[in-house]
């Protein structure tokens, strides 16, 4: 209890912290919510007077960062400058786009990296060989060349799957055809990277003086191989599939762009160069408390996995 | 890389068909020696109506709506989607010329303006537009609290009063031919009263809703996943009728996105600007992509207020030096015209005949190098430096700024790049500090209506909106003051033509290129406007199936 405690009052504080400096990155950034607007011709200076006023835009820094804090606090997280809307609508039509994608790339990564590294550890030969090539070509192919690519082969070509989401929501097959090439795309780099980790860890354990005692001492391989092998392989394993999902959480941008998907990441992106604060403010929330969550779940999952870890132990 | 109806000859597309300026006309001779042809002649202003219904498409702008109150209605999005679903009292036609609208406009003198709403005209509820609903569209523009884009327009209207059960009349207080243009466009858009009044500060927002009279009404509107919109079943004037049951506008920012949802069909259609792959589309059966009448200019604006660019020699070496081929090609894979004038010839809508000779007396911006070092020499400005605002992350911007760079050194001129992120390159248009020490920048720039006079007014009148560095050319002024105020069309046009042909001298800005109006389209559809004047009034009332 009092670990969960302490881990809360550590995410509070995260969100604070981020919060106000991602306030200030935005607000010493040059140009104006309102020049987003024109899409570069000139505004009439009388509607930007108005504007600028309505909106606190010329206010002092500290005074509208305490607006949109104490908004925060009394759950609302303000007015995106651009559409007019809360922006806690915003977020929620895009929230489950980006959860999606996630979710079903984390899922791509576990099962299809932690299975081919399992393989390739134990099975030393020539599938072993082929995954170390392919994990390293794919590990250094940036997702958003993935997502090129995949996109001329898959769509344009072969036209298996959809270009670009039309967002129209075809139930759970469509929405899975829709975001497969996408999902594929997240997780490529990142699945060849736990993969070689997996492989390593797998490799390491079976090295370890006691194992090779247990294999001599005539215990079954498959037992070995559950109890000894898997068991201490897995805190490393867990640690790097955490790491990457994470990860994940900010690279979707990326891919949500390339696939014209209404996410969270893209619309990050498009509301901080428009300079839409409140908006920019509100998905940096989400996505810090959901990045400080998935590290919490590797953490339980450490203290499930090796009873030696106690939770709460002071971070050395 | 020129291509198709870039080549067609103005000859050659009056004795044909405007349709049979395809690739296989390409080698077609390419001057002509009739005088006052038609410089957009080949572009397409509209494209074949369609036949057959569609039940959905999506269509692409490059980026999300932001708005569907045309009061904050400025850029391509906005104006996209409002013109698909609302009208304006005068209507823009796709040449560009004006039309009666919702509204029939007589002049009863030069400073009365009398609208008469057409009979039978309904908003989508059904309710019909009243005087009452046409005074409050006006006035809510005009309001400053409002915060509107388009209260500047109306500074001549004096009063905005119902004068009839049909009737509106607007005073002056003093004659202006441009407001007719103006309520051709977004500020001159109707939306109804009570249900504005009702929805308050939501109205136009994702949050709110909207209450306007075309033949396709709002149906729903989720940022991120599009506007949506569905055919009006009681529109009003029954000669129209759409054949695309739903239309989704949907903001696609990635070019690669765009390029493989075309290919696919993902992408219906799309008024898509400066794309690179646009050959690529060009290539492929699934995809036709036409040209036509633009009313944009690409231009480098000067904001010099010092230094060698307030020199006019300087400036028209500049412009001799300039490669402008080169950007035509790269830029926009051949889809611009060679610039003549600071006006793009699509825009002109009216006095047609006038500009045409006009324009055609005008010599085309060619390269000349050895005579732009003459008058730089002459200007005794070679060795001084000029700074060009650029933004290495807009490919367009970059190709641009170098070609400048590329002719300003060529004539003996020293270039400083200041190079901000893309995010940041608005600033040169919005702020002063951000200006300073630029000489001048690249911007692709457009007026509200089909007139060469909408875009000079803002670069070249003491005052104007874009007029950076306080430019003031008297006669430039009196001509453009003089057009502002005359009545008969051709006269109005010859003073415009003047101005235009001294601002093609004295270059408060460079024209690069004059982009012509890209439309793509599914091959299986066709039908929409294929001319600038989708931005201002409705671009889908025949599209639909071949």
């Amino acid at each position: 209890m009092r670990f969960l405690a302490r881990r809360l009052a550590m995410l509070v504080g995260s969100l604070l912290v981020a919060s106000f400096v991602i306030f200030g990155a935005l607000y010493l950034a040059p140009g104006s919510a309102l020049a987003a607007l024109s899409g570069g011709r000139a505004l009439p200076p009388s509607s930007v007077a108005v504007l600028n006023q309505r909106y606190h835009l010329n206010d002092p820094f500290l005074l509208q960062y305490w607006y949109w804090l104490d908004g925060v606090v009394h759950g609302n997280l303000g007015i995106s400058i651009t559409l007019r809307e809360n922006v806690s609508t915003l977020i929620g039509n895009r929230i489950w786009t980006t959860a999606g994608l996630v979710l079903y790339a984390s899922l791509i990564i576990c099962v299809l990296g932690i299975g081919l590294g399992l393989l390739a550890g134990l099975r030393p030969g020539w599938l072993d060989t082929s995954t170390l090539v392919t994990t390293a070509v794919t590990a250094a192919i940036p997702s958003f060349v993935a997502a090129i690519v995949l996109i001329l082969v898959f769509a344009v070509k072969l036209g298996w799957f959809p270009a670009l989401s039309t967002g129209t929501g075809g139930g759970f097959a469509g929405d899975l055809k829709a975001f497969t090439l996408p999902a594929v795309a997240l997780a490529l780099s990142s699945l060849a990277i736990v993969a070689r980790v997996t492989r390593a860890a797998i490799r390491e354990e079976a090295e370890r003086e006691h194992v090779q005692t247990a294999i001599s001492r005539g215990i079954p391989m498959r037992q070995v191989i559950q109890r000894h092998i898997l068991r201490n392989a897995a805190i490393p394993i867990t640690t790097v599939s955490a790491i990457t999902v994470a990860s994940l959480i900010a690279v979707s941008a990326v891919v949500e762009t390339a696939f014209s998907m209404n996410g969270l990441g893209a619309y990050l992106v498009q509301a901080a160069q428009s300079k839409d604060l409140a908006v920019v403010q509100g998905i940096s929330l989400v996505l810090v408390t959901a990045f400080v969550l998935v590290n919490l779940l590797a953490d339980l999952m450490y203290a499930v996995l090796d009873p030696r870890v106690k939770l709460g132990a002071r971070a050395s | 890389m020129t291509r198709r109806w870039l080549r067609c000859t103005a000859a050659l597309a009056l004795l044909l068909a405007p349709a049979a300026c395809g690739r296989s006309l390409s080698s077609a001779t390419t001057s002509s020696t009739q005088p006052a042809l038609s410089p957009t002649a080949g572009l397409v202003a509209t494209t074949p109506a369609g036949t057959k219904q569609v039940a959905s498409m999506t269509w692409a702008v490059y980026r999300d709506v932001n708005s569907l109150d045309p009061a904050f209605a400025f850029d391509y999005p906005e104006n996209t989607a409002i013109s698909l679903m609302c009208e304006s009292l005068l209507r823009q036609q796709p040449n560009g010329s004006l039309a009666p609208g919702l509204a029939t406009m007589t002049t009863q003198s030069p400073t009365k303006l009398v609208f008469t709403i057409k009979q039978g005209a309904t908003f989508w509820d059904g309710n019909p537009v009243t005087p009452a609903d046409v005074v409050y569209s006006l006035q809510r523009q005009q309001n400053p609290a409002l915060g509107g884009f388009y209260g500047q327009v109306f500074t001549r209207v004096k009063s905005i009063a119902a004068t009839g059960a049909d009737q509106v009349t607007l005073t002056l207080s003093q004659p202006d031919y441009w407001l007719p243009g103006e309520l051709s466009s977004m500020g001159g858009v109707i939306i109804e009263k009570a249900f504005a009044t009702k929805q308050g500060k939501n109205y136009g927002t994702p949050a709110g809703s909207i209450m306007c009279t075309g033949d396709y009404q709002l149906k729903s509107w989720t940022p991120g996943v599009g506007v949506t919109a569905v055919v009006n079943p009681g529109y009003w004037n029954k000669s129209v009728k759409p054949m695309v049951q739903q239309i989704v506008l949907k903001g696609v920012p990635d070019a690669t996105s765009l390029t493989s949802g075309m290919l696919t069909g993902a992408i219906g259609g799309s008024y898509y600007f400066g794309l690179s792959s646009l050959n690529q589309l060009r290539d492929s059966k699934n995809v036709k992509v036409y040209e036509g009448p633009g009313w944009e200019t690409d231009a480098f604006v000067v904001s010099a207020t010092s230094g060698p660019l307030t020199n006019v020699k300087v400036r028209q070496a500049l412009s001799l030096a300039l490669n402008r081929q080169s950007i035509i090609n790269q830029v926009y894979s051949g889809a611009a015209l060679t610039p003549r004038w600071l006006a793009n010839p699509g825009t002109f809508g009216y006095g047609t005949s006038v500009f045409n000779t006009a324009y055609d007396s005008s010599p085309a911006m060619k390269q000349d190098v050895a005579a732009a070092t003459k008058l730089v020499q002459q200007a005794g400005a070679a060795g001084q430096t000029i700074t060009i605002g650029t933004s290495s992350q807009i490919s367009s911007i970059a190709a641009e700024a170098g070609a400048y760079q590329a002719a300003a050194e060529a004539i003996g001129l020293k270039v400083k790049l200041d190079s901000v992120s893309a995010d940041n390159y608005i600033n040169f248009f919005t702020s002063a500090s951000a200006r300073k020490g630029v000489d001048g920048f690249i911007t692709v720039n457009y007026g509200d209506y089909a007139d060469p006079a909408a875009l000079l007014a803002t670069v070249a009148l003491p005052g104007g909106s874009q007029n950076y560095d306080s430019y003031s050319n008297p006669q430039i002024t009196s001509l453009l003051e003089q057009a502002r105020g005359t009545a008969d069309a051709s006269v109005r046009a010859s003073l415009v033509a003047k101005a235009e042909k001294l601002a093609a001298q004295q270059l408060p800005w460079i024209p690069s290129a004059q982009p012509t109006n890209v439309l793509m389209l599914n091959s299986s559809l066709t039908g929409a406007v294929g001319s600038f004047a989708y931005m201002f009034a409705p671009w889908a009332d025949n599209l639909g199936g071949k």
